[in-house]
């Protein structure tokens, strides 16, 4: 084949490509709202921007260190909390942010310095309790509203592109740690515990440390990203933004698009905005059981999700194009 | 708390404790011989609540034409007889869905993320079907016993209801016990736990043993799911909570054990009940949530520290 494509591009040569990569799309919707886009696009790309750095957030836990965790609504909720309370308390959206992902980082370290004493499989079910007793805490506490919300009590003038361009910085800055991390010594050491915990600590890698800290960044960029949903949405509850289902949907876009690389949580991301914004209206019940359907199927026949498929696909055209004489 | 206040306590744990043990032995079945964390056990919960719905309200449904020719079908299926209906019906269901989608899972001999996965996107596709067929409604199962004033031993006062899913709970797990100590079945799934490769060698078809310990963890969980309509009202996301409760009491029993199963029952039926006294109604929820973190804390170990206590006592 002409051109030296290989199949595994080696990590040196590469980065430049994939900074490229990332770089294209992020300035893409950077000047996409001054091209003529229509504002409705903006609202569902915001809220695409919002779930992709969930996403995102989620894989490197789940993907990249394969602790996977039911639990990310809890930070998701708690970013929310805290912003639309530091707003309303009179700090900059942006400061509240910055809180959210404070709040966010502390709470990981609760629910992480206990959950994390346990293997794999039974971390993961730890986070289902815990997720389960946060929401019902947070419906009960008088000092977040209860049950009956909270909203924010000075409306600033609303600008659409405000919120759009926050959603773009923050997932834009997630894509940049996500990459950052697939690349460095510390995505190295995730990796291996994930492939052998009891491997990795004896070539020098605290699997617990590591554990907590990739699971403090996650939870920072999922609770940034719950704080910039509520500064758009205005009113949350504890029974939306703490739902069970928000941490099934922040793990069910990694696994779709494809658990453990950079772009398979983009692409989760992506597939899952378009399935909800083009079902959930009409049926609300239908896409939740469609997410476990595509569940099944992907654990069943593509393991590596969407983005495994793609590869294989690819690898398949190139082959035919191999055998093609030239 | 006087006595007499202490005494209806301990028995309302102890009832409580009869179903719940009834309802975590499908999930220790199914982890034990095949190390799968069942998160579709809230699932078949919910369809056997549903199938015990579905039969005594069948009268109703039926043209009126059919029940003067059959008279019997006019009678209410009483949901105690609908829950035992609900055994082989759901051990055939279990085992469809084991040739269906279980059967293709990696082996291991730890829980694997695929299996947990793909239960999970199962227990998804059953609540949400359920949501489509029954709607997102609160429905309870309303009979005679359900007004019946209580029964009185001294100052202890049973309720009818909780007494009679008491006694079918406790003889289902009774029945169990002496299942899984004589028959071959039982002797298969009890050497499976202890030591797969040695049972292979012995002769244990672990391919069968596997399918029918799912069937079997499925029919549990409906007999349990039609027994816990009879005392809660349900809807399709019902068996969550359970689910949950059910996943703590195997923890606190050392997950593989069936006596362990009864004792965690019994340690979350009185943790649940006694905290009524501490902790606001609203926070109830919380309480079996939190007693799983609080295991893991005070079991650094996790599971594994344990089964090691557990066996150091033993």
């Amino acid at each position: 084949m002409a051109g030296g494509m290989t199949v595994a591009m080696p990590a040196g040569s590469s980065r430049r490509a994939q900074v490229a990569l990332a770089a294209l799309p992020v300035l893409a919707l950077a000047v996409l709202p001054f091209a003529g886009m229509p504002p409705d696009y903006t609202r569902i790309l915001f809220t695409a921007l919002v779930w992709i750095t969930a996403s995102i957030a989620w894989n490197l836990l789940g993907g990249f260190a394969g602790q996977v965790s039911f639990g990310f609504a809890v930070f998701y909720g708690l970013g929310a909390y805290t912003a639309m309370m530091m707003m309303n308390r009179g700090f900059s959206p942006y400061t509240s942010f910055l809180g959210s992902m404070s709040v966010a980082v502390i709470a990981s370290f609760l629910v992480g310095l206990p959950t994390f004493r346990l293997r794999g499989p039974y971390f993961t079910i730890s986070t289902i309790g815990v997720t389960e007793a946060v929401r019902v805490m947070m419906n009960n506490l008088s000092i977040t509203g209860g049950a009956s919300g909270i909203h924010i009590e000075e409306h600033a003038q609303f600008h659409e592109l405000d919120h759009y361009y926050s959603a773009l910085v923050l997932a834009a800055g997630a894509l940049c740690v996500s990459m950052l991390v697939a690349n460095s010594r510390f995505g190295l050491a995730l990796r291996a515990i994930r492939q052998d915990e009891d491997a990795a600590a004896d070539l020098g890698v605290n699997p617990y440390r590591c554990k907590l800290w990739v699971h403090a960044i996650g939870a920072a960029l999922t609770g940034a990203a719950g704080g910039v949903f509520a500064h758009r949405a205005a009113v949350i509850y504890p029974q939306d933004v703490f739902a069970f289902n928000v941490g099934i949907f922040i793990l069910l876009m990694p696994v779709i698009g494809g658990i453990g690389t950079v772009w398979g949580a983009v692409l989760g991301g992506i597939v899952f905005v378009i399935i909800k914004e083009s079902l959930v209206a009409r049926f609300p019940k239908v896409h939740l059981l469609l997410y476990g359907a595509l569940l099944v199927l992907i654990i069943l026949f593509e393991p590596d999700g969407l983005a495994g498929l793609l590869r294989r696909l690819a690898g398949r055209t190139r082959i035919l194009l191999g055998k093609q004489p030239a | 708390m006087n006595v007499e206040d202490f005494f209806n306590l301990l028995k309302d744990a102890v009832l409580l404790a009869g179903i719940y043990a009834a309802m975590s032995m499908g999930m220790t079945v199914i982890y034990g011989v095949m190390k799968i964390v069942n998160l579709a056990h809230a699932g078949f919960m919910m369809l056997g609540a549903y199938f015990a719905f579905e039969l005594y309200y069948l009268p109703e449904r039926l043209p009126a034409s059919w029940v003067e020719r059959f008279p019997l079908l006019g009678h209410h299926v009483d949901p105690i007889l609908g829950a035992t209906l609900a055994l082989p019906t759901f051990f055939l269901f279990g085992m469809g869905v084991y040739w269906l989608l279980v059967r293709w899972l990696p082996r291991s001999d730890q829980p694997t993320l695929a299996s947990l996965l793909l239960m999970f996107g199962f227990w998804q596709v059953l609540q949400n079907a359920g949501y489509l067929i029954w709607k997102n409604e609160d429905r309870s199962i309303f009979t005679a016993r359900t007004i019946s004033p209580p029964l009185h031993l001294g100052f202890l006062s049973f309720s009818v209801d909780r007494l009679v899913v008491f006694l079918a709970a406790v003889s289902c797990v009774v029945l169990l016990q002496i299942g899984m100590k004589r028959s071959w079945f039982g002797m298969s799934v009890r050497s499976l736990i202890q030591n797969p490769l040695a049972s292979q060698i012995v002769g244990v078809n672990e391919e069968k043993t596997r399918r029918l310990a799912f069937g079997l963890g499925a029919s549990l969980a409906g007999f349990a799911g039609a027994l816990l309509a009879m005392l809660y009202t349900f809807s399709p996301d019902f068996g969550s909570p359970f689910q949950l409760r059910s996943f703590v009491i195997i923890v606190l029993g050392g997950l593989e054990s069936f006596s362990g199963v009864a004792f965690g029952a019994l340690v979350l039926a009185l943790v649940e009940t006694f905290s009524i006294q501490l902790v606001p109604a609203s926070y109830q929820a919380a309480i079996s949530y939190g007693l799983l973190v609080v295991v893991l804390l005070f079991l650094p170990k996790g599971i594994a520290g344990l089964l090691e206590k557990k066996w150091r006592v033993a």
